[in-house]
């Protein structure tokens, strides 16, 4: 009964979502399943071999589109697959569980490349892939016992290519739909967010270098697995095949064809494909070895993209999201935030002194200071993203969230979408592998989630904007907007860094009224803010620090009338 | 007689993987110049520097065979120049052509697929022209009248007099580059574009100008780098892509610092050296590791290392 129940919901959903793409894709999917009735075996085997391809780069897209990172070593994934999975075959294990540890080799590979280089800057993370995949390459190539040297590995019989085909097609429709679920779910919309702005995702608590190794483990997982159904296809696992060039194809593959939809991959395979086809005959008539040409024509083909400023063939479809209609999750129990005695420094500059301060619920600190006093190095301390020296800070688990000094939105992503990857960590039901079902469990969640981001924005002035991309919101909105989010994340104590910075009087007041509605909730804010007018209307309790030490601490007339302050910092202005 | 044959093998490893290693230790010096600057890496660097030895070799003697002796040497010295003015042309054009619009756009995936793409296409059509499984590049300085036919016998070793020069040369040559990047005007120039590349064009510098022309420089060290190593043995583009891999690992373990990248890079080959002539409980361990070892090495240092970088982020 509750099966029936949860399948008729999945229904639901899945007609919610069903769009003119999702028809066509269908209607391929259909008629390319009986193409093996009307091709030879040679030319299903062809077909099939694209397929697994196309896989593979579906993997890929995982991990250079959704994340958006410089992954170079697929090509090396899909080599590990096909070596384990030829010695199993070689042996005569039947092809599913063949396929099944290529995969299970994949995700180990995968998820070791990236946990060993995921923190690295991009750049580097590119070097670091580039080098894995020539070590692949040359070990294959130098190490008769892992592939069989220069003659390879037979693996003989298994199935006929029309099953082949059919095979390769399922595995690419499987990626697919799997690449569509882990976009849509809570961790590609923080993935999304972290690519597009790494240290705002990180101050909403989003847990970059984590999720990262999680898509490519399961890019690297697609790819071990079509690596090896892909050397069963081809009757020997040649080491010639995983060269760096196909690392490299691949990734030309999901940057043509775009990284950022399902469809991307499988498209640009059709492009390269095609093109292919075209140097093969054009080769015939020059009399020019067609394989070389291939090299040349992949490497045209992505200048080509570059020079044309293009961001791939298949755009990313946008969706509005669905809401429940369950209640607000409740906030957790507000509790103060205490620093005691905390320092830092930098080499030989002291960024915090013996810093003690308590933020409480319910009121607003002000935490103003000099250029360079230290105001910014606090918060971080405070929010956990830089580790004290010394002292201590207590704060509640997920109970501190901090916006960041510039107005840091994520341009692609909707405002509900920015509240929904904010929200993310209170969620129970948004794992790996509920995200990829899509259980009732998680979709029920997925409904109440969007329905209280609807509210929240409803509350922050933003719900006419809540389903445009945020780069378009004008800069007053970005700032709410960013607020918001924080507030999103379920904390109960904010550190709100210059709210107001280069905003006119009218959105000035917009976030104050903001801040004083959340402080009239029950947060505890602690605000850096230059403006000392609007220090004095909005703040509860002022902080004063310079050099990084603390010279004041008390209601804002006491703090005014304070001699040390008006000699270290209030010089010219008054409060 | 064990302990003589053991010290004959230690001054060859020596020999040759300094030799190798100070070629490596310029194209990784070449690698941290170009990412200093820009926060490119250069891919295509092991690419170029085919580029310039099929070049050279063209001006010299055609596309035909060439012997150690068949070139003349005006003729040579011309083909020289003309392969380094190639290569340099090559780098900043791919600078210009593939990296710079993306590099501009902050997109670290389009410009690491436009590099990758440089180096492909510049790979294929070397091979395409080039199509004999490998070349031999005649040596710019007769080495083979030294010694015997060009070897010393030291202390039981056999030892290829040119890879003294090679080294000698290259050590030359990276401390120069650093000196370049440290002392001068130009140097400091990048320093600054390095540091702050919208202020430096705020401030004035001809940042475009100054980035190409790093890149230019980087292009004819490729095609030093090239010169040197190539007579060494029978070369091919496979050859050269594994320079440009050896100085990217030499460079990237120590995070691009031009000094150390050096260092490091002589490590690599003297390494390579060392696996290749190494023995284990009887067994040789030997030339299938030569690539293995270093390179499973040289990924561990840098995971190492990722674990420090990862704080400094935001």
């Amino acid at each position: 009964m509750r099966t029936a129940a949860a399948l008729r919901d999945a229904g639901r959903d899945a007609l919610a979502l069903w769009r003119l793409r999702t028809t066509v894709g269908a209607l391929a999917l259909g008629i390319a399943a009986f193409a093996p009735l009307a091709a030879s075996d040679a030319r299903a085997a062809d077909l099939a071999g694209g397929l697994y391809l196309a896989a593979a780069a579906v993997g890929l897209a995982l991990a250079a589109g959704v994340a958006g990172l410089p992954c170079l070593a697929q090509g090396a994934f899909v080599a590990v697959g096909a070596v384990v999975s030829a010695h199993l075959l070689a042996h005569g294990t039947p092809t599913v569980l063949a396929a099944l540890a290529g995969g299970t080799a994949g995700v180990l590979a995968g998820g070791t490349v990236g946990i060993a280089f995921v923190r690295l800057p991009p750049a580097g993370f590119a070097a670091a892939t580039w080098i894995v995949s020539w070590l692949v390459a040359l070990a294959l190539q130098s190490l008769p016992w892992l592939l069989g040297g220069a003659q390879g590995i037979v693996v003989a019989g298994g199935p006929t290519p029309s099953q082949q085909y059919e095979l390769a097609l399922a595995l690419t429709a499987l990626s697919m739909l799997a690449y569509t679920a882990l976009a849509r779910a809570p961790i590609g919309l923080a993935l999304a967010a972290a690519r597009e702005r790494e240290a705002a995702a990180r101050a909403l608590g989003v847990r970059t270098a984590r999720l990262r190794v999680t898509v490519i483990a399961a890019g690297g997982g697609i790819a071990g697995v079509s690596g090896a159904l892909a050397v069963q296809l081809a009757g020997v696992g040649d080491p010639a095949s995983y060269g760096p060039f196909l690392s490299f194809k691949l990734l030309v593959v999901v940057l043509v064809g775009g990284g950022l939809a399902a469809f991307g991959a499988p498209v640009g395979v059709l492009v390269l494909g095609a093109l292919s086809l075209a140097a093969d005959a054009l080769g015939t008539l020059e009399h020019v070895a067609a394989s070389r040409a291939h090299e040349l024509l992949a490497a045209i083909m992505l200048l080509g993209v570059v020079s044309l400023g293009w961001e791939g063939i298949v755009r990313p479809a946008r969706r509005e999201r669905l809401g429940g209609d369950s209640a607000l999750p409740q906030r957790p129990e507000t509790a103060p935030l205490t620093a005691v005695d905390v320092g830092k420094s930098f080499g030989e500059l002291a960024a915090a002194t013996d810093v003690s301060l308590e933020v409480e619920p319910g009121r607003i600190t002000a935490l103003v200071g000099p250029n360079g006093s230290g105001k910014t190095t606090l918060l971080r301390l405070l929010a956990g993203t830089l580790v004290a020296d010394t002292g201590r800070i207590d704060r509640a688990e997920g109970g501190v969230a901090r916006t960041l000094q510039s107005t840091a939105v994520f341009p692609s992503l909707t405002p509900v979408e920015h509240l929904l990857v904010a929200s993310a960590a209170r969620r129970r039901r948004s794992g790996f592998l509920r995200s990829l079902l899509a259980t009732p469990l998680a979709r029920a969640e997925e409904g109440a989630f969007v329905a209280e981001a609807r509210h929240v924005l409803g509350q922050f002035g933003l719900a006419t904007q809540a389903d445009v991309p945020a780069g378009a919101l004008p800069v007053s909105d970005q700032r709410l907007l960013m607020l918001a989010a924080a507030y999103a994340t379920g904390a109960s104590i904010l550190l709100v860094d210059e709210p107001t910075a280069g905003a006119s009087t009218g959105e000035a007041r917009r976030v104050i009224a903001q801040l004083l509605r959340l402080r009239d909730q029950g947060l505890g804010l602690l605000v850096v803010e230059h403006n000392l007018g609007v220090v004095r209307n909005l703040a509860d309790r002022i902080i004063v620090l310079d050099a990084g030490r603390v010279v004041a601490d008390g209601p804002p007339d006491e703090v005014a009338a304070n001699e040390r302050v008006r000699a270290a910092y209030l010089g010219r202005q008054t409060l | 007689m064990r302990h003589h044959a053991r010290v004959a093998v230690l001054l060859q490893v020596l020999a040759s993987g300094f030799a190798a290693g100070a070629v490596y230790g310029i194209v990784a010096v070449g690698h941290s110049l170009v990412f200093r600057l820009t926060g490119v890496v250069h891919f295509a660097f092991g690419e170029l520097i085919a580029l310039g030895v099929f070049v050279t070799l063209l001006v010299a003697a055609g596309s035909g065979p060439v012997s150690q002796t068949s070139v003349g040497g005006a003729r040579f010295l011309l083909a020289l120049v003309v392969g380094l003015l190639v290569t340099a042309a090559a780098s900043a054009g791919a600078y210009f052509l593939a990296i710079e619009p993306y590099r501009a756009r902050g997109s670290t995936i389009g410009w690491v697929g436009a590099s990758l793409a440089v180096a492909f296409a510049v790979r294929t059509l070397l091979v395409v022209f080039f199509d004999r499984p490998a070349y031999v590049f005649p040596d710019p300085i007769p080495f083979r009248r030294l010694g015997s036919e060009g070897f010393w016998q030291v202390g039981g070793a056999t030892i290829q007099v040119r890879s003294l020069f090679v080294a000698a040369v290259a050590l030359a040559l990276a401390a120069l580059g650093v000196r370049l990047l440290e002392r001068t005007r130009f140097g400091r120039a990048l320093e600054a574009i390095a540091q702050d590349f919208d202020a430096a064009v705020i401030v004035g510098l001809p940042v475009a100008r100054l980035v190409g022309l790093a890149f230019a420089l980087a292009g004819i060290w490729a095609g030093l780098a090239a010169i040197l190593a190539a007579p060494s043995a029978a070369f091919d583009v496979d050859a050269a892509s594994r320079y440009g891999l050896y100085g990217l690992l030499a460079a990237a373990v120590v995070w691009f610092d031009a000094r150390r990248a050096l260092v490091v890079g002589i490590g690599v080959g003297l390494l390579q050296a060392g696996v290749s002539s190494a023995h284990l409980a009887g067994a040789s361990i030997g030339p299938p590791y030569r690539d293995v070892v270093p390179l499973g090495l040289g990924l561990l240092l840098l995971a190492w290392r990722s674990r420090t970088t990862g704080e400094a982020l935001e």
